[in-house]
């Protein structure tokens, strides 16, 4: 169900409950009404009776025939009051008792007539005339103070249901409110974790049962995207591949003609000028077409390297041990073109590497740092671990001259390079092979005129992303 | 007088074998390692032919053959280069270069080519 189509229902369940509510105190109110108007009414009829008990008083103390015609006056006026206020009396008390009323005074009115006929000489039928009096008086006192306690009963009644229904109301509000809003909040959360590892190029979708509802309408179209760009990854993935088996071609004729040319160049001169060539010369130009021969089987090597990475060997071992290693090897080199070296590193949780392939990435890069800089300038490395500890990082920092950030995006492909000759331009993507090869990453951040910096990640040990 | 050969290419065989052969024929040859050198040194001295290599690091051969041009129209220049497509060739001859060589060179087309620059009725010695 729509989750709009859920709010209305429970909307419309509420209010429906709300109008119960209010059909129920209304009705009460009504019936409270109905029951105050028969105490007040019976509150004048209770005067008219104490009135007539105060003549019935009065004539049975000083016989006066008067009070007696009083009395039928008195009564004709309330059957006259009762009459007129019959259907509310009804409605507050029901028939019965209205005509127990009514037969109560009938006794009473007939009892006065006796009395009137006997001329007051009867004995007996004077008491009669108390004993319906008194009557008569309580049992309307009697019903007034019944009506009363119905009342509180309904107001008491009023109140409880009222205060129910509060909380009933309240506590369904809460649970309707609570219950769609968790089924919106886990699905984006779900949505919010899909989209994070989507942003880490990592392509999953959201399993589990897709509801029919507007957060299922989402989580289909965000599935549907994770599915695209996988698939357009996939493809540019293909297309990289292509392109760089073009840079790959360009690259192996450019730097294959370079030596061919040299030797070629040599021989041809051996051939022309042999007879005008000393010893010496002639030594030389062998020994130059040797250098030059093997500058090409270089290149093949590293060639070999790139489009057949070997598998790593991994070992858990101190990527720091291997740092000082590079660093040792590369010590000569960096003493004669004058650069200083700087080490800040970390002790690091165990990683699993290639102790032979990492050093292979450090030695080019503290090379690569080594050529960029004039004499004067620092090579530092620095070894840290991730704040999540899932990873640990190494940078290798120097202070040259930087790569113009139009380069950035290409320093990892094969065969660029910006070092004109001496420069494969395999180095770097060679390295780059190897670390992810190792699960790891590698990126270059670079300021023209003050340096670069390479960031080699490496997952930690037992904490590798599957 | 003897005519006076420039070379320039990052590949240091290359200028010596160039200088080799063509000191051997009696031209006057001067070879730099890169561009920047090469138009210092071409402030000060006029060259008969100028070979230089086209990709360079720093000043590459399109910007030596635009110099020479604005300091010396006269000055023949022929291109050198290891990219041996069809796009160099395009770009280096509407840059109006007197000949073109991809690389591997053939040191005797080379000198062929300089001495029609310099002029078939120039003797070379």
């Amino acid at each position: 169900m729509k989750i709009e189509r859920k709010i209305i229902l429970s909307n419309a369940v509420n209010l429906g409950l709300i109008l119960l509510i209010g059909v129920f105190a209304l009705q009460n109110l009504n019936r409270v009404l109905t029951k105050l108007r028969f105490v007040e009414i019976a509150d004048d009829l209770n005067a008219s009776f104490l009135e007539m008990r105060l003549s019935e008083k009065n004539y049975i103390l000083f016989h006066d025939e008067a009070t007696l015609t009083d009395m039928q006056a008195q009564i004709s006026r309330t059957r006259q009051t009762i009459d007129s206020a019959r259907q509310d009396i009804v409605r507050a008390v029901g028939e019965d008792n209205l005509s127990m009323l009514i037969g109560q005074i009938e006794k009473y009115s007939n009892t006065i007539h006796d009395v009137q006929a006997s001329g007051g000489q009867d004995v007996a039928l004077k008491l009669r005339l108390r004993m319906h009096g008194k009557e008569l008086k309580e049992f309307s006192e009697s019903l007034v103070r019944i009506e009363r306690a119905r009342v509180n009963d309904i107001i008491a009644s009023s109140k409880r249901v009222l205060f129910y229904s509060f909380w009933v109301l309240f506590l369904l509000a809460i649970l309707v409110s609570h219950f769609i809003s968790q089924r919106i909040l886990l699905s984006l959360r779900a949505i919010e974790r899909l989209t994070r590892s989507i942003a880490e190029g990592k392509f999953h979708r959201i399993e589990g049962p897709v509801d029919d509802d507007e957060v299922g309408s989402v989580t289909t179209a965000i599935n549907s995207m994770s599915d695209e760009l996988k698939s357009r990854e996939e493809e540019l993935i293909q297309s990289k591949k292509l392109a760089s088996l073009g840079i790959l071609t360009a690259g192996v004729a450019h730097e294959l003609t370079n030596p061919l040319n040299n030797i070629s160049m040599i021989a041809q001169n051996y051939l022309e000028l042999y007879d005008n060539l000393d010893r010496e010369k002639r030594l030389e130009f062998m020994q130059q077409v040797d250098d030059e021969t093997k500058r090409i089987g270089e290149i093949v090597r590293n060639l070999l390297d790139f489009s057949r990475p070997k598998d790593a060997d991994l070992q858990s071992a101190d990527i720091n041990e291997t740092i000082r290693k590079a660093l040792q090897i590369m010590q000569n080199s960096l003493h004669l073109a004058n650069i200083d070296s700087k080490l800040s590193l970390d002790p690091l949780p165990p990683v699993r590497f290639d102790v032979h392939q990492i050093l292979q990435v450090l030695v080019n890069l503290i090379l690569n740092a080594t050529q960029a800089m004039q004499p004067g300038g620092t090579l530092s490395i620095t070894t840290t671990v991730a704040k999540d500890g899932k990873t640990v990082r190494i940078y290798v920092r120097d202070t040259g001259s930087g790569i113009p950030p139009e380069f950035i995006p290409h320093i990892f492909d094969p065969f660029f390079s910006t070092k004109g000759v001496g420069g494969t331009g395999l180095g770097l993507s060679v390295s780059y092979g190897i670390i992810k090869n190792h699960g790891g990453a590698i990126r270059a951040e670079s300021t023209v005129g003050r340096g670069t910096t390479f960031i080699i990640e490496l997952p930690v040990y037992g904490k590798e992303e599957t | 007088m003897k005519h006076s050969i420039m070379v320039i290419d990052d590949e240091k065989i290359v200028g010596d074998m160039a200088r080799l052969s063509l000191e051997q024929d009696g031209f006057e040859v001067e070879t730099f390692l890169s561009g920047e050198p090469a138009l210092a040194r071409l402030q000060h001295k006029r060259f008969d032919v100028v070979v230089t290599d086209l990709k360079m690091r720093g000043i590459d051969g399109m910007e030596v053959l635009r110099t020479v041009r604005s300091l010396y129209p006269e000055t023949k220049v022929i291109m050198i280069t290891a990219f041996a497509n069809l796009d160099t060739a395009i770009e280096a001859l509407r840059g109006d270069v007197h000949d073109f060589f991809p690389k591997p060179i053939k040191i005797r087309e080379l000198k062929a080519s300089i001495r029609r620059a310099i002029g078939a009725d120039v003797a070379a010695t």
